[in-house]
């Protein structure tokens, strides 16, 4: 984009006032905000700190944690290898091997023969869940995603399928989601505040 | 001096070429969509996309009178006079409507299309289609089908353009493709157990405007859009097609033809077009072998050290007074030939420079296009180009050739220089190869052996590398830049399309650390400009530039060309470059 391009619009910040100009008002409501919490929890019993790892926090429903590969009604993976994923992702973490589906597919063309995730590089911006024209990858609300090795971060097509077997209960896919009656399905929580439910996700082989 | 008005403002006509509304609107900078229309091929004015509104100026009164109905642009001579309107209302929602007709049975599988991003039907709807589909009955489905080993079909998506079907009518004169059934149903087909297996059979996979015939070697395995495009030389004959190489991830993934009316016109062979594989094999040579640096046998080095060793052994024989040799193959290029040989005359004057084995296959075989025969359609337009698959697989004979001659005055062949070493004549030899099938076997590796000293600079692992004292890996011809002489003696520029593989360095830079001129890399247009000035047949070439359709080396005029405009499909010219694009996004605005 060439600095004359028509198209660009032009700001000029906001003049500021000689009291703005102190820079104190802003000190003064930081400081205000500090002092809420100081006396908060110290007179009235609020606090802020949560008790991780004791309690388990509870991430909001739009989080964005560690991917997943749907699959659809026949236990088939939904991606169609596309790769706008790969094409999207601002990382370049996402690496996918696309070849000819099997005859007896027949309602698909595409399939991705491997699929390969870098968590470590993920940005974790979402785009290529926005980007995929099948709701194929999503992330999912899973933040405690820890490994010993860098190649243990590496997830290949199966994990990313074992993360969706994972969630798949508390955390339908997006297309089922906007169709079912809201409230029928929770969030990420169950899952987080009883992690015996599944396999930890440092236990992946 | 013939004059056209297109939208209103009048332009003069190049002489001599017989051109219709699209060239010509081209010329001007005003597109005209088509998707049937293709410079080789007669015109048939069935996808109806490049109608326009066409009128005439009378010469007297200067009065213009435009035809009532629209008329396509393809079967419409640019003649003094000729009127055209390419961008009015009438225009433009007869666009839309053609658009919306050839997308009511389309599949719209974009995501999975290996054509997305270089689709004529992506490109035309975003620039002159529309977003509503108003068919509600059902799509007839057509199932893929297999038109030959190579290539697959995807029917549903085809537009029935008949590209395909005139290609091998009118080009390769073949005809395995046609149409069958009518309207609706229509199909591309081949006849019961004739697949398209023509020599040029790929080509229709360029020709196609969507994503209907696919090479089944790419399917599937690439987005268009993640490959970078390198203007390459075919190597795997003498005719040296311009081919696009597309690389992604250090792997090349196909090669597409790229036009050039004085050699391939818009076509390769399809020897040519699977030739990218050998630059991907793994078993290339990965690293610089040395022998006696540790025992009796080849014991792999650093680059350096290979060099060093190469240089010395070949500096000790000539200072000891023995005869030096190199053999340089047709797989080089110029500039590589070029520094070997001075490199060579320069450790010794005597040096014997010989041209290394010529592989040959088979026969030349020439495909001639007639300009009326086997064509059904209008055929006035045309200029037909013959295109001639050699028999001489390489790519450079007359280049090194031409080499060869300036050093020492005449071109010693392989034959003569294999007996006269197996003879023991020489003490030193220095073989350099880089043939795409390995090139010297058991029995030339016992007669090269009998020189004391042997190096040898290849990229694959042959029984003559076994035997040598120093082995340097080099490049193969995606891995180096340089220009090759084909068979019409003209030079042709090809770049590189791949970095040099790990443990190897291009010839160009190997040469360059031998001759001492030190380590830093060498582009091969210095040394081009050098050749220029040094060896008299290349003179033609300016500051080390070669001219985009090549040149004819050795003092030969270039022929005359008719018609031979810079002609890609619309559809595969990159981004920004469109003639429409005018707004402030690079796009049309709507
Ligand atoms: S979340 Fe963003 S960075 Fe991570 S894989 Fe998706 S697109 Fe790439
Ligand atoms: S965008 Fe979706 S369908 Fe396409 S490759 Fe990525 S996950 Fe698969
Ligand atoms: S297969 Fe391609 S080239 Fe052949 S008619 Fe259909 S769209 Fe045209």
């Amino acid at each position: 984009m060439q600095p004359d391009d028509p198209s660009l619009k032009r700001m000029t910040p906001p003049k500021l006032n000689i009291l703005e100009k102190t820079y104190l008002p802003q000190i003064l409501g930081g400081l205000a905000v500090t002092g809420r919490h100081i006396f908060g929890a110290a007179i009235g019993g609020k606090t802020f700190t949560e008790q991780y790892p004791e309690e388990q926090h509870i991430p909001s429903a739009n989080y964005r944690g560690v991917h997943r590969l749907n699959k659809d009604e026949n236990g088939r993976i939904k991606c169609v290898a596309c790769m706008l994923c790969a094409t999207a992702c601002p990382a370049h973490c996402i690496d996918i091997v696309g070849a000819t589906a099997p005859d007896t597919w027949d309602d698909r063309e595409k399939y991705p023969e491997n699929f390969v995730i870098d968590e470590l590089r993920c940005i974790y911006c979402g785009m290529c869940e926005e980007a995929c024209p099948v709701d194929a990858i999503e992330l999912t609300g899973l933040y405690d995603l820890t490994g010993l090795s860098r190649e243990e971060m590496i997830f290949d097509k199966t994990k990313l399928l074992s993360v969706f077997d994972l969630t798949k209960s508390v955390e339908p896919m997006k297309t089922a989601r906007t169709s079912a009656t809201p409230g029928e399905s929770s969030s990420t929580h169950e899952l987080v505040t009883k992690p015996t439910d599944g396999p930890s996700m440092r236990a992946h082989s | 001096m013939a004059t056209i008005i297109i939208n209103g403002t009048e332009h003069t006509l190049p002489e001599g070429e017989k051109l219709n509304a699209i060239q010509a609107a081209k010329l001007f900078g005003h597109e005209i969509p088509y998707y049937c229309w293709h410079p080789a091929l007669s015109v048939v004015a069935n996808c109806r996309m490049c109608e326009i509104e066409v009128g005439s100026k009378d010469p007297k009164t200067g009065e213009i009178k435009m035809v009532p109905k629209l008329v396509p642009g393809c079967q419409t001579p640019a003649k003094d006079g000729t009127v055209l309107v390419t961008d009015s209302e009438k225009v433009s929602v007869h666009q839309k409507m053609i658009m919306e007709y050839l997308l009511i049975n389309h599949p719209l599988d974009c995501p999975v299309c290996d054509q997305a991003g270089q689709c004529g039907l992506q490109d035309y709807s975003y620039e002159y289609g529309q977003a509503a589909h108003r068919f509600v009955e059902e799509r007839i489905v057509n199932p893929r089908k297999d038109v030959s080993d190579a290539i697959q079909l995807n029917q549903d998506r085809c537009i029935m353009c008949t590209r395909c079907v005139r290609f091998t009518r009118e080009i390769t004169g073949s005809g395995e493709l046609n149409v069958i059934n009518r309207g609706n149903h229509a199909e591309i087909d081949i006849f019961p157990g004739q697949p398209l297996d023509n020599p040029l059979a790929g080509n229709v996979v360029d020709l196609c405007p969507v994503g209907a015939l696919l090479d089944k070697d790419f399917l599937h395995k690439q987005r268009f859009w993640f490959l970078s495009k390198h203007d390459s030389i075919c190597t795997r004959c003498s005719t040296g097609c311009n081919i696009a190489a597309e690389e992604n991830r250090g792997q090349l993934w196909r090669f597409r033809a790229r036009y050039n009316p004085k050699v391939n016109d818009y076509w390769i062979c399809d020897e040519g077009r699977s030739s990218y594989k050998s630059a991907n094999e793994p078993n290339l040579l990965s690293a610089m072998f040395a022998r006696g640096v540790a025992g009796g046998g080849l014991t792999q080095v650093g680059v350096e050290q290979a060099t060093t060793l190469a240089r010395e052994g070949l500096q000790r024989m000539a200072r000891e007074g023995g005869a030096i040799a190199g053999i340089l193959s047709p797989f080089l290029t110029v500039e590589e030939a070029y520094v070997m040989s001075a490199y060579l005359k320069g450790i010794s004057s005597s040096a014997v420079l010989a041209l290394g084995p010529i592989p040959s296959m088979g026969s030349d075989q020439t495909f001639t296009p007639d300009k009326i025969a086997g064509r059904n359609g209008d055929t006035s337009f045309l200029v037909p180009r013959p295109f001639t698959i050699h028999a001489e697989k390489c790519p450079n004979r007359m280049g090194v050739e031409a080499i060869l001659s300036h050093f020492q005055g005449e071109v010693i062949d392989y034959a003569a220089i294999s007996a006269r070493v197996a003879s023991g004549e020489f003490r030193a030899l220095f073989v350099a190869s880089d043939a795409i099938d390995p090139a010297y076997m058991e029995d030339d590796a016992a007669k090269l052996r009998r020189s004391d000293f042997l190096v040898v600079m290849d990229t694959t692992v042959t029984p003559l590398a076994r035997l040598a004292d120093v082995v340097l890996a080099g490049a193969t011809f995606a891995e180096k830049a340089g220009s090759y002489v084909n068979f019409q003696g003209r030079l042709q520029y090809s770049e590189a399309a791949l970095p040099p593989r790990d443990g190897s360095l291009p010839d160009l830079d190997l040469l360059a650390i031998l001759s001492g001129k030190g380590t830093a890399p060498i582009h091969s247009r210095t040394i081009l400009a050098e050749v220029a000035t040094v060896v008299p047949a290349f003179s033609i070439v300016t500051e080390g530039k070669v001219p985009e359709f090549g040149v004819i080396i050795g003092g030969t005029p270039e022929p005359a060309t008719v018609g031979a405009f810079p002609y890609t499909d619309p559809w595969l010219t990159p981004r920004g470059d469109h003639p429409t694009e005018s707004g402030p996004n690079g796009r049309k605005q709507p």
